[in-house]
């Protein structure tokens, strides 16, 4: 066991908190693709939530990289696919990459991370990030879990 | 508490003439990438011009991973080499088309391929 990980089970079905540190990342997304293959989802649609789900951590954890609040991924399935949203509390998302996907520029990032709003944006069905009360911002994505994907 | 699980990635690097030959078996993100980014610098900084890497048993890509190769894809350009990498599943090819990237690597379905037939071959080192 690792410490600073927990996976918990809540109203949001999964709920997955840990550190901003790298190696938990791996962790995370097999989580929350246990998670999508509980409800139905191919094997295509799997890798899909595993990128995605990477890339969220990724951005989030490169923004609370100073920080040593926990990152925190809820996650349900239901009728209208496989939600996961993507909660931190780092002090320089806001300028860098909230607001509506489309109007993100992410010219002034690293080069992958400026990368990591559009694949996800090319993986799932619906993509937010909104601003989180008290700092921060929620990633929010949508995935079906069969047939096609319509990237948002 | 989750086990947040070992090092998932195996580098082996060979020469193959004036190739530098990269296989790697596991998954390639933001933990892993560093050991991708140090065994391309070790490859080239042993005087490979060309560079292959071989992604047949990688199982993982993310952008982190994109963004080592981009780096080894430069400076093997700067020296006059090629890079290519091989990559046959779609779920590693996915990214590649996702991010345009296609267009900038040459993406090859097998390592003779990338190296041409004429190459001679040589053993395998363990890399990590």
């Amino acid at each position: 066991m690792t410490e600073g990980g927990a996976v918990r089970a809540r109203e949001a079905e999964l709920e997955v908190e840990f550190p901003p540190k790298p190696e938990f990342v791996r962790m995370v997304r097999q989580a929350v693709s246990a998670l999508a293959r509980l409800h139905g989802a191919d094997e295509d649609v799997v890798e899909n939530v595993k990128l995605a789900v990477s890339e969220a951590c990724n951005t989030a954890i490169a923004q609370n990289a100073l920080g040593h609040e926990p990152l925190v991924i809820q996650a349900q399935g239901g009728a209208n696919g496989l939600i996961v949203d993507v909660m931190e509390t780092g002090p320089l998302r806001d300028h860098e990459v909230s607001g509506p996907p489309g109007e993100i520029d992410t010219d002034e990032l690293p080069f992958d991370h400026a990368l990591a709003v559009p694949i996800i944006r090319g993986l799932v069905d619906e993509l937010t990030i909104t601003p989180r009360e008290g700092g921060g911002s929620v990633l929010r994505m949508r995935l079906s879990l069969g047939g096609e994907v319509s990237p948002s | 508490m989750l086990d947040s699980g070992p090092v998932d990635l195996d580098l082996q690097t060979s020469r193959q003439g004036e190739a530098g030959v990269l296989s790697l078996r596991g998954e390639i993100d933001v933990y892993t990438a560093p050991l991708l980014r140090q065994a391309l610098l070790d490859l080239i900084g042993q005087g490979a011009r060309d560079v292959v890497v071989d992604m047949g048993e990688v199982d993982f890509l993310d952008s982190t991973g994109l963004g080592v190769l981009v780096e080894g894809l430069k400076r093997v350009k700067t020296r006059g080499g090629e890079f290519s990498i091989v990559a046959t599943q779609d779920k590693i090819l996915k990214i590649f088309d996702i991010t345009g990237l296609n267009k900038a690597f040459l993406l090859r379905g097998s390592v003779e391929d990338a190296l041409g037939s004429s190459a001679p071959s040589s053993a395998p080192t363990a890399e990590s």
